[in-house]
């Protein structure tokens, strides 16, 4: 208890420390930081490298506003965990989520189904197929024709 | 009225309140982190699905009102900063006048926004299936709207918010409230409006910069 309380008093005396030219200092990076971003997307580099530039010169941008504008630099460790786990879960998400559509049947993600439309099985693989017609479609009542070795089931009413 | 008379019962001291105080904070925060953290998964996704549209998308958008838009939130990050300073130093019509300035590059970000909004109305670049555009024809561009106008306009919500919470803070510091050297509440309203910034710095080349 009494340790505790020592550590929030350093921690309240190193917040009011910072001295003003401080924060002049990371506003002057931070405004650096936006200019480079900027030129840096109008050079157009190769495509996962423009993205990844992109984020790494925001993540240092945020990282000087968070450090030095919301003090965590000077802020106890409960701070720092609360923070940095928000950002680990926020990663989770993302990560897991692109992750999840970056290793699908490609035309499963949503924009290619129409693909997978336009192709409706056919009775033989070996046969040369072309865009259905209209009424062929397998949900359609004219799709039921002689000649076809897979029998359909009745739709639903 | 000194610094140990704002000390709630519950609290042995000083110190362990504001330390108590901060933690809270920044347990709101992390919970607004994963507010937008939802909408930047959206976003990462479809960016995924429709690289080439989005990057389409992104012309559509006036780089200029977004690098302008950086610099004004940026800036007003470093008065709000700078204001907390001076409500430390005892300086409190400083640190209102500081808060001022906050205000008012707050309101320039609003109106460049409003601007921008009013622009892609009249060229029909709206969200899902209000999209209208002529020269935009690409699957997924309704889509990119969407979380652009999703993403700004949360992030500008939040900016009004946070300008509420400023002009409190603002008239509080001008009354000579935290010449006492209890700066809290100015250090936490401060935290808000870096969050803010913090959002943008990330949104900036997320949205304008493809």
């Amino acid at each position: 208890m009494a340790h505790s309380t020592a550590d929030s008093s350093t921690e309240h005396e190193q917040v009011g420390r910072a001295g003003a030219s401080r924060y002049w200092i990371v506003w002057i990076l931070l405004l650096v930081l936006t200019v480079a971003t900027f030129l840096l997307s109008r050079v157009h580099l190769p495509s996962p490298f423009h993205l990844l530039v992109a984020l790494a010169i925001a993540c240092g941008k945020s990282a000087l506003v968070v450090l030095f504008f919301m003090h965590l630099w000077d802020h106890g460790g409960a701070n720092r965990i609360v923070f940095l786990t928000s950002i680990f879960f926020v990663a989770l998400l993302v990560g897991l989520v692109v992750l999840d559509n970056a290793t699908r049947f490609d035309l499963l993600n949503p924009g290619r189904g129409a693909t997978l439309q336009t192709e409706p099985p056919g009775p033989d693989i070996l046969t040369p197929r072309y865009p259905p017609e209209p009424g062929s479609r397998l949900d359609m009542p004219s799709a039921v024709e002689p000649g076809r070795d897979v029998p359909i089931p009745p739709l639903p009413k | 009225m000194q610094p140990e008379a704002y000390v709630a019962h519950h609290f042995p001291n000083l110190q362990q309140q504001e330390h108590a105080a901060r933690l809270g904070m920044w347990l709101f925060l992390a919970t607004e982190l994963l507010l937008f953290g939802g909408l930047f998964t959206a976003y990462s996704v479809y960016r995924f699905l429709y690289p080439a549209t989005f990057a389409l998308g992104s012309e559509h958008l006036s780089v200029a009102a977004g690098t302008v838009n950086t610099i004004v939130l940026i800036t007003s990050s470093l008065t709000v900063a700078l204001a907390f300073f001076y409500a430390h130093h005892g300086r409190g019509k400083a640190a209102a006048l500081s808060l001022l300035v906050t205000l008012g590059f707050a309101l320039v970000f609003l109106g460049i926004k409003a601007w921008e909004w009013t622009h892609d109305f009249h060229e029909g670049l709206l969200p899902g299936r209000y999209f209208s555009s002529k020269e935009l024809q690409a699957v997924g561009a309704p889509m990119f709207f969407t979380l652009y106008f999703l993403l700004t306009g949360l992030h500008g919500l939040h900016v009004v918010v946070g300008m509420c919470v400023l002009t409190y803070v603002m008239i509080q510091a001008w009354r000579g409230v935290y010449d006492t050297g209890y700066t809290t509440t100015v250090e936490l309203g401060g935290m808000y409006w870096h969050l803010v910034d913090l959002i943008w710095i990330f949104l900036y080349p997320l949205l304008y910069l493809i």
